[in-house]
Formats: C-alpha cells, structure tokens, sequence
C-alpha cells in the first residue's frame, strides 16, 4: 500500500538525530515489547509480513508521531485480537484494573 | 507453542529465514535490463514507489523466497526469485543526482518485467 | 485513517499484554527476560566488529565472507533472527556501500544488534536513497566524486553488512587490537574508519 511508511525520497522530515551511548531499550517497556516479538511469534502463527502490513495500516501522522516500539505495539494489539487471543474488551478491562492497582 | 527461556537461545541462532525450498525458474538472469511494475496495491508490498516505472538491471539472484504480498494475507508463499536490481541514482532522481551513485534494491520476479 | 493506538501510556499497554498473555499461559515472562538480556549484553556490533576484524587479516576468510556472507558470519557463531540471509557489502577506493531499509528498519541483528534511533527514523529513511552524499556529509563523511557510492535499500528479506576499508597504520595490530577499532557507523556505511594514530 502506498503509506506513510514508504519514505524513501520524501522531503521535510527534518534532520537525522542522532544520540550519544544509545541504549538499546530506553526505558524498560521497550525491552518487555522486543520480547514479545518472538514470543507472540511462536504462538499466534503471523508471518512478518502481516505484523508489518499492520504498521503500515496506521494514520500517517500517528505512524510519524510515534516510535519504534510504539509501532510495534499497535501491530501486537491487531494481530492478536485478529487471532481472537486478545480482544480490545479484554485489553480496556486489564487498563482499567491496572490503572486502578489491581494487578 | 511457549517460548520458554530455555528455547530462547536456539530460536535466536536459528531465526526464520524466509527462503522457500521450492524449485521455481526465475525470470530473470544476472545482466538482464528490467523496468519494474507500476503497481499500487491497497494491500502489503515490499516494492518501494521510487523504484516503480524505473528501469534498472538485475545485479545478483538471491534465489528463491516467500512472496511477501500474498504472505502477508494468508494467500500463500506464492515462492518466486528475489534479486539484488542496480538503478542508477539518475534513472532514479533525474539529472541532479550524480552520475556516479547508485542503488540496489531487492526485488521479487512479480515486480518486474524485461526491458 | 485508522487510529489504532489509544492516548494510553505505551508501558501500560505492553503490560496490558503481557499480563493477559501470562494469565493465558501463552507466553512465559522469563524468555522476554532472556530475549532483553540477550540483546542488551550478548548480541551487538562487537560481533560485526570481529567479522571485519578477521577479513582484514585472513584472506580466505575474506573470499568466504563476501561470497556466502551467512556461512562466514555463522563461523564466529553468529546467526538467526534478522541474520538469516546475510550479504557482505566491501568498501573499496571505488565503491562505498550504505545500507537503509525506506520501508521500515530491516537490520543485521546478528552482527550489529538492535538498530539506533536515527537508522529507524524518518529522516534518514527518506534522505538516505535521493541524497546518500548529503547523508554522509552529515554524519561527517566525505566520500570523494571519483568513488561511486551504492546505497542498498533493504526492501526484501537479505541483510546487509558494510565491510569497511582497514584503516591505514594499522599493519603491527593483531586481529583483537583490529576489532576495537571497528565502529558500528562504519558496518551500516555511514562513518568510515580514521588512521590509527
């Protein structure tokens, strides 16, 4: 599909920044959504190609606005629930339980 | 399957690769001028715009792999050749660009035709 | 235009799944454990550095590495996921190699790891293919009008390593002193290697 995501030759994105001693994961959640990479992998049965389809489905301005591993999440949170292993009903409840402290 | 932390290891060192076990003629050989496809699907592709409508020649043949446009919706591995393709960055960006430079993009028979 | 993610704090989605997926017995939190520390402490681009240390010292093993870039890599143990189906890319006085990947951020992980910030942002993806020179000046490489640079967009499912040209005044080090001397910059092809002192 013709999405935001296809960026080779786009003009105004501004500069490349770059970071000093980069860590790999820059906050923990980071870490916690790598791994759910290979671990969703071996049980949900989606192929790459469909976990990327799913980022390059999101809003353009929202695929710009957030990061790498934001983008990652969204791909989980589709990919999931397309499989019925996590439906949104289930993920809204959890929120609000862990808003509230309970787990 | 659960990925327990004593699989871990393995399954980092072995990954997955996406080549297909198929026996599948390619299309195309090394040396051929191509111009690829103008294709604009709604749905998955691995062919970038910038290339579509431009003539390049196939630079190396990495041999056979899942097609990751019919993969992506579980129509199937539709296993095809994937090939290192040479553009020039004229052919790509017009007469600003140097005439040196160039690009290489790895691309599949179904975005190609011969030139 | 779709909108998928919620307002909601990004940690507390992750452990929105991660708690369900636990609860369902679908995933154990201990391989995300090893998965962070895998990557944070064991896989990254010392391993890419020892690769190009040794192709600058062992002739054979150069031949081997750019002719089927997996076996050689695989050799110093390195391999799986993101690594699978490697391609070894040497910069010479003729050609500099770059690497991006415009459609996401296809990376070598074996070799280098998880990839930076700016290799998966926006600004480099777009840039990097129209104007690869503008890029390097940028990252503060020159490359000279007489070298053709080549930038290998990773649109499919190979990964690319930049073997970079080995540093002059480099003859009395050993293969280790080498492999110190490697940048993670220059195995993408956005640095190349100074002099040794």
């Amino acid at each position: 599909m013709n999405g935001i995501h296809d960026l080779g030759g786009m003009h105004g994105l501004g500069p490349i920044i770059r970071e000093e001693n980069e860590p790999v994961f820059h906050a923990p959640w980071e870490g916690r959504a790598f791994g759910l990479f290979a671990a969703t992998f071996v049980f949900a049965g989606y192929t790459v190609d469909e976990f990327r389809h799913e980022i390059e489905k999101m809003g353009h301005a929202e695929y710009l606005e957030h990061s790498y591993y934001e983008h990652w999440l969204v791909a989980f949170e589709q990919v999931l629930e397309k499989r019925g292993f996590v439906t949104a009903e289930e993920r809204a409840k959890r929120m609000a339980e862990l808003e509230k402290g309970v787990h | 399957m659960l990925l327990t932390p004593e699989i871990v290891p393995g399954l980092v060192a072995a990954g997955a690769s996406a080549r297909v076990a198929a026996s599948v003629a390619p299309r195309f050989r090394v040396g051929d001028r191509v111009i690829v496809r103008n294709l604009n699907p709604t749905t998955h592709t691995r062919l970038p715009r910038y290339v579509r409508g431009r003539f390049g020649v196939i630079e190396k043949d990495y041999g056979v792999f899942a097609f990751p446009d019919t993969h992506a919706h579980g129509l199937g591995e539709k296993p095809q050749h994937c090939y290192s393709v040479r553009f020039t960055a004229r052919e790509l960006w017009g007469p600003a660009a140097s005439e040196r430079d160039t690009l290489l993009a790895d691309l599949f028979d179904d975005y190609m035709d011969p030139a | 235009m779709p909108t998928h993610a919620k307002e909601a704090d990004p940690a507390l989605r992750v452990k929105v799944l991660e708690s369900i997926l636990t609860e369902k017995g679908l995933i154990d939190p201990k391989a995300l454990d090893a998965l962070v520390d895998t990557f944070e402490h064991k896989i990254g681009p010392r391993n890419g550095a020892r690769v190009v240390a040794k192709a600058w010292v062992d002739p054979a093993y150069r031949q081997r590495l750019l002719t089927d870039g997996t076996a050689a890599i695989k050799e110093l143990g390195y391999s799986g996921l993101q690594g699978e189906d490697m391609v070894v890319l040497e910069n010479t006085d003729e050609v500099h190699n770059m690497v991006v990947c415009t459609l996401c951020s296809c990376y070598p992980w074996p070799t280098l790891g998880l990839p930076p910030v700016w290799y998966k942002s926006a600004p480099y993806r777009a840039r990097v293919v129209a104007d690869p020179r503008g890029v390097l000046a940028e990252f503060g490489v020159t490359i000279p009008e007489t070298t053709e640079v080549r930038v290998w967009d990773t649109t499919a499912e190979l990964r690319y390593l930049v073997l970079p040209k080995r540093p002059e005044g480099t003859d009395g080090l050993s293969e280790e002193q080498l492999a110190a001397l490697v940048t993670r910059d220059s195995m993408i092809g956005v640095g190349v290697l100074a002099a040794a002192a």
